[in-house]
């Protein structure tokens, strides 16, 4: 056994090499594939459904409401949970069991990158962590690169269409946006806010971008949008100024830098031709006039990149 | 009807006992874990005879750690929201009043959510902050009874309808004012209240509050307890009691005090948990008449065994995934309250 602090500042004792850990958010769960330690988690919530594979692990329950009973059952020697995600309540549950819990946070792409890395020390694969988080970093500083010259795009967030669900200024989805070169307009303390599109109109957007599936999904989602009364006021509908990202921005996972990269090519293709067109030199103007050309033509690529990802339940991506 | 005697009181009692006994042993067994009953017969046989010092592991944590501590909340919980039921029956002189109806619950809710708001303000020792929430609730379920007591009077007397409807627009009062916190609140600080709302016994609680929570009911439920004559001479109406000897101030005071406890508290353990403070005292009320020194006790008991089925029903039907407590009884409840209505108002 060994003594760490968690990020909830509490002193936790761990065995040496944890080999029975359950993962009570989607999060955790695909950094422990994403770093190889699979073999080792034996349950997961509900919503755990990346990879695959993740599935077909024992469920414990919900994120909010996980069944103590099934986590006692499984004899873990090691519980993750995330300080956003989870509740104090069950940590402190699981703490009169005798039961290990360590706590996660992650408020920005970064955090998620250090937590990515702690985790991997926690589990005795340090290794593994450094390659992978290097890997990352090494993605988003060629991206930052690439986007540094780019005036940032004012965009929309979408979670959820109905109600409409947007992100606060303090998520980390907010913080993806910015490094893929977009300023969420939202300014909102909550985390989750709910918008009306007066709101919206009076903030016009010039992209809105979905969190979705697949890229199907999404544009259904802007169909629909677009088709209800009143939202053609908005010069984004008007000029189908849309993107779409795998649902994995929402979850605080290594798989966000990709999504990261997705949505900036999106937003910004000049920024990823390999010869900048003639006719566009320097800065290139983001909302291109109506017709939306550049969306079109880089469309087969974007489906190609968005098909792989499977349907997520969204409600409770997090 | 033969009158009560010690006798007959215990032997009734005796026999609620026995069936919350059967009712708590069926909930052991049952849950997400399967666990035979003869083995842990057996295991906690050897435990008692001191031939063994542990149970199997395999299910001794799932059932003495969280089981059992899951179905003594139910047993407290159960007990005090349907001894507050009958007291305000009582008091109020309306077989359709319970801590959910009258709104009491819902301000033992928003008084417990201001309460975790502050505490998130604050730095507070753990003691403090494990107390300040059964405090909160204890006001706001104080407050809210007084506010439905006003809005229920009219010419000096009690008016049935209109303090149920006052019960009424206070709970939705209530709700709303709980929903703008909710949204407008950072959602750390209330991570999982709304869940908590519905009524949910899956937390386990620090053992601070379930001592809190039993020795709370036990103060409580005895001072009304010692009321239950004048409860009785109460039935006649409040001005008959008064002219039969009855010192109805202290009593409406003791009894609004005592019952605000037990529904605060209930309220900061388990969140709401609608109708078992209605309908238990009302079966009571069928089987064993109206005298208070019988329904009192037999409330008690009965509630507990009704929210110990209502909460072994909502970890099994749905299992592993835990309903939350609140929507078994609002299932149950809500069909035989418009019964109830209707037949009274026939």
């Amino acid at each position: 056994m060994r003594e760490v602090v968690d990020e909830f500042g509490r002193t936790v004792r761990i065995p040496q090499l944890p080999q029975r850990i359950v993962s009570l958010a989607p999060s955790l769960t695909e950094t422990l594939y994403a770093l190889g330690v699979q073999d080792r988690l034996v349950g997961d919530t509900d919503y755990c459904d990346y990879p695959a594979d993740a599935q077909k692990k024992k469920k414990v329950g919900g994120v909010i409401n996980p069944n103590l009973e099934e986590i006692a059952a499984l004899h873990p020697d090691l519980v993750l949970v995330t300080k956003e995600g989870n509740r104090a309540d069950t940590v402190r549950a699981l703490d009169t069991l005798g039961i290990p819990t360590y706590a996660t946070q992650a408020r920005n792409v970064n955090e998620v990158l250090t937590t990515t890395q702690k985790l991997a020390n926690l589990l005795g694969v340090p290794e593994a962590g450094s390659s992978l988080t290097g890997d990352l970093q090494a993605r988003l500083d060629a991206l930052h690169g690439k986007l540094d010259v780019i005036p940032p795009t004012r965009a929309l967030f979408i979670v959820w269409t109905e109600p409409l669900i947007s992100v606060g200024k303090d998520t980390f989805v907010a913080d993806a946006m910015r490094l893929a070169d977009a300023t969420s307009i939202v300014d909102a303390k909550q985390d989750w806010p709910q918008m009306s599109l007066e709101e919206i109109a009076k903030l016009q957007p010039e992209y809105l971008v979905f969190a979705a599936g697949h890229f199907e999904e999404g544009t259904r989602n802007f169909e629909a949008l677009a088709d209800r009364p009143g939202w053609r006021i908005l010069d984004a509908v008007r000029q189908r100024r849309f993107a779409v990202v795998s649902e994995a921005v929402i979850r605080p996972s290594p798989r966000i830098v990709s999504a990261i990269e997705d949505l900036a090519r999106q937003l910004h293709p000049a920024a990823f031709q390999e010869t900048p067109a003639p006719n566009s030199p320097g800065a290139p103007a983001p909302p291109t006039p109506p017709g939306a050309k550049p969306l079109t033509s880089t469309r087969a690529a974007r489906m190609a990149l968005n098909t792989q990802i499977e349907i997520q339940e969204l409600a409770c991506a997090r | 009807m033969r009158p009560l005697t010690l006798a007959r009181l215990l032997m009734r009692c005796g026999i609620l006992v026995a069936i919350l006994f059967a009712v708590v042993v069926i909930a052991l067994k049952l849950g997400a874990v399967q666990v035979s009953l003869y083995g842990l017969g057996k295991d906690l046989l050897g435990v008692l005879l001191r031939r063994s010092n542990t149970l199997s592991s395999d299910y001794g944590m799932i059932v003495l750690d969280i089981r059992l501590p899951r179905i003594l909340l139910g047993i407290v919980v159960g007990a005090s929201l349907s001894v507050a039921g009958a007291s305000f029956q009582a008091l109020l002189r309306n077989p359709l009043a319970d801590p959910y109806v009258l709104g009491v619950s819902s301000g033992a809710a928003l008084g417990a959510i201001v309460a975790l708001v502050i505490e998130g303000h604050m730095n507070l020792t753990p003691e403090l902050a494990g107390v300040i929430t059964p405090v909160g609730a204890f006001i706001g379920a104080a407050l809210t009874i007084a506010a439905v007591y006003v809005l229920g009077r009219r010419e000096g007397q009690i008016d049935s309808n209109t303090l149920l409807l006052g019960g009424i627009i206070t709970t939705s009062f209530l709700s709303a004012v709980i929903m703008f916190l909710m949204t407008t609140l950072p959602s750390n600080n209330l991570r999982g209240t709304a869940f908590w709302l519905m009524g949910d016994l899956s937390t386990p609680q620090p053992r601070s509050l379930l001592y809190l929570l039993i020795l709370g009911f036990l103060a409580a439920a005895g001072a009304i307890y010692t009321t239950s004559s004048d409860l009785n001479l109460l039935l006649a109406g409040e001005k008959e009691a008064m002219h039969l000897g009855v010192d109805v101030p202290r009593v409406r005071i003791v009894v609004y005090l005592a019952a605000s406890i037990l529904t605060g508290l209930a309220v900061a353990a388990s969140g709401v948990i609608g109708y078992v403070g209605l309908l238990v005292p009302h079966v009571m009320r069928l089987i064993f008449g109206s005298d208070h020194r019988m329904l009192l006790p037999a409330a008690a008991l009965g509630g507990a065994i009704a929210l110990v089925i209502a909460d072994t029903l909502a970890r099994t039907v749905a299992s592993p995934t835990d309903l939350p407590v609140g929507a078994m009884t609002a299932m149950a409840g809500a069909p035989l309250f418009i019964y109830l209505l209707r037949r009274r108002l026939a």
